[in-house]
């Protein structure tokens, strides 16, 4: 029993190092194209002119998109599961199938 | 009214309560960091979670009614309670679960006292586990799973709630770690407002995986004993009242706020931004949802104060106080057990008293008693919506130690 217990405790900190850790990484890093995106506060002290970069914002928004497709999935998982169905990821996109 | 009526509605009453209990508990698993760093205002916060709760115990239509087969052998796989227990309406069935739900409630306020993010989930189970004994006898306990998958009270409870705490604080300090490399340059306008919403987001799903998760075990229990009792007899669905009844007592519990805890997590165990609230709710949801994707139980609690402390491993030069983190860590390992006694207790009080209707009434007197205790103990150092972010008094004096506390 205690082999399957590794065995499962090992998916577990996988997945969620993917999700848990990994979500919250590209959120941090929307938040720092934002910042280049608005030249808020990576711009040098004493810099005359406050120049803004499109590519920063639309990065930023690449990024967001990405997490909010991370809690979509999440929020599926949650519904189905409750419904009786759990998410499969055999075709690499998630799809709904009965609960094994 | 006959006698055994009475006992069952007492039942489902006290089962109500421990519901009750459950949401107030586990509020600061999913908010307290957010309250902590003021993304959300603490009534606010307590509001939405909730809602959440309530939300999420209605999305489930999976049936819960084979909840206490992970630890016990009440009922057979299919749902029903075992024949032995089902005479004169399942009073001893009956019996064992209010004396098993009485030691959850009691373990749960007496922590709550304490500020200690105990396990819900384990004060229940170790309640049940402990009128078993009393009631059945040891063999009656369902203590390991075969050799084919994880189940028992060894599968299903101690081994997750060893590793559960651990993979969490891993993934939040990762989570940490990367995301203040990541931000370090940037100013308290990104790095507090810009997190604020992720904060708010991952708190919301760890509320939503709560209510799905916990609200069940409560509309399980009661529905064995409306089954033990002869009222109900499909194992296949829950009555509409119990799920409405169950739903409203988990939201209204968490609304309450258990405000005793919810500083311990949010100001205790370390100063909390934003940046590390999202990183610890952020592990927190997805271990939970990993693990059930997986069908690996655990606890909400254990993992999202796991994630917490991760995220002050995380940070760099942050303080965790480990006095604080080290009496959390014995509330988890003394839950079960200390549960266990209780329930067992009672179940040997209602025994002595008679069992039946006589049983159940002695049992859900010394209840009241107990918490009318250990509510009036609260009312001396009281913590609510406006001093749960105070300063963390060093060395605590809020988690005094020693205290006597009746249990």
């Amino acid at each position: 029993m205690f082999s399957l217990f590794l065995q499962d405790a090992w998916k577990v900190l996988l997945y969620s190092l993917v999700l848990g850790a990994g979500l919250p990484v590209v959120y941090a890093l929307g938040v720092r194209a934002l910042a280049i995106g608005s030249a808020g506060t990576d711009a040098p002290a004493g810099a005359a002119v406050v120049r803004r970069h499109p590519v920063g914002t639309a990065l930023a928004t690449v990024c967001f998109l990405v997490v909010l497709a991370g809690v979509a999935v999440g929020l599926t998982y949650v519904i189905a599961s409750g419904q009786g169905k759990m998410l499969s990821f055999e075709h690499v996109y998630p799809t709904l199938v009965p609960k094994s | 009214m006959s006698a055994q009526l009475i006992t069952v509605i007492l039942v489902v009453v006290v089962a109500l309560g421990f519901d009750f209990t459950n949401g107030f508990h586990d509020t600061g698993n999913a908010m307290a960091t957010s309250i902590a760093t003021g993304a959300l205002k603490p009534k606010v916060a307590v509001a939405l979670a909730a809602v959440l709760n309530l939300v999420g115990a209605f999305l489930s239509v999976e049936v819960a009614v084979t909840v206490t087969n992970a630890v016990v052998s009440i009922q057979d796989s299919s749902g029903n309670p075992i024949p032995s227990l089902t005479a004169d309406h399942g009073s001893a069935l009956l019996l064992i679960i209010l004396a098993g739900l009485v030691g959850g409630i009691m373990w749960n306020l007496a922590t709550w006292l304490l500020g200690l993010p105990s396990s819900s989930s384990h004060a229940l189970f170790g309640g049940l586990i402990g009128a078993t004994v009393t009631g059945i006898g040891w063999g009656g306990v369902h203590w390991t799973g075969d050799a084919t998958k994880l189940d028992g009270v060894v599968g299903k409870v101690i081994l997750p709630a060893l590793a559960s705490p651990v993979v969490a604080a891993f993934v939040a300090m990762v989570g940490t770690w990367v995301i203040f490399k990541i931000t370090a340059r940037l100013g308290d306008r990104f790095n507090d407002g810009g997190f604020r919403w992720g904060q708010i987001g991952t708190a919301s799903l760890v509320s939503l995986a709560h209510g799905t998760n916990d609200a069940q075990k409560t509309m399980g229990v009661i529905t064995l004993a409306l089954i033990g009792y002869g009222s109900w007899t499909d194992t296949t669905s829950i009555p509409l009242w119990v799920k409405f009844s169950c739903a409203a007592a988990i939201a209204l519990g968490t609304y309450l706020g258990g405000w005793r805890i919810i500083r311990t997590l949010g100001k205790g165990i370390v100063e909390i931004e934003p940046r590390q609230g999202m990183a610890a709710q952020g592990s927190a949801a997805a271990v939970i949802l990993a693990s059930s994707q997986l069908g690996f139980a655990l606890s909400t609690t254990h993992v999202a104060t796991g994630s917490i402390l991760g995220s002050g491993l995380g940070k760099p030069g942050a303080h965790v106080r480990w006095r604080v983190a080290g009496r959390m860590v014995v509330a988890w390992v003394i839950t079960l057990p200390m549960a266990g006694l209780v329930g067992a207790a009672c179940w040997w009080i209602g025994d002595v008293a008679g069992g039946g209707l006589t049983g159940a009434a002695a049992m859900v007197v010394v209840l009241l008693v107990a918490s009318a205790l250990m509510f009036v103990r609260s009312r001396r150092e009281p913590i609510n919506s406006d001093n749960v972010n105070d300063d963390w008094p060093e060395p605590s004096s809020v988690l005094a130690p020693g205290e006597p506390v009746a249990v």
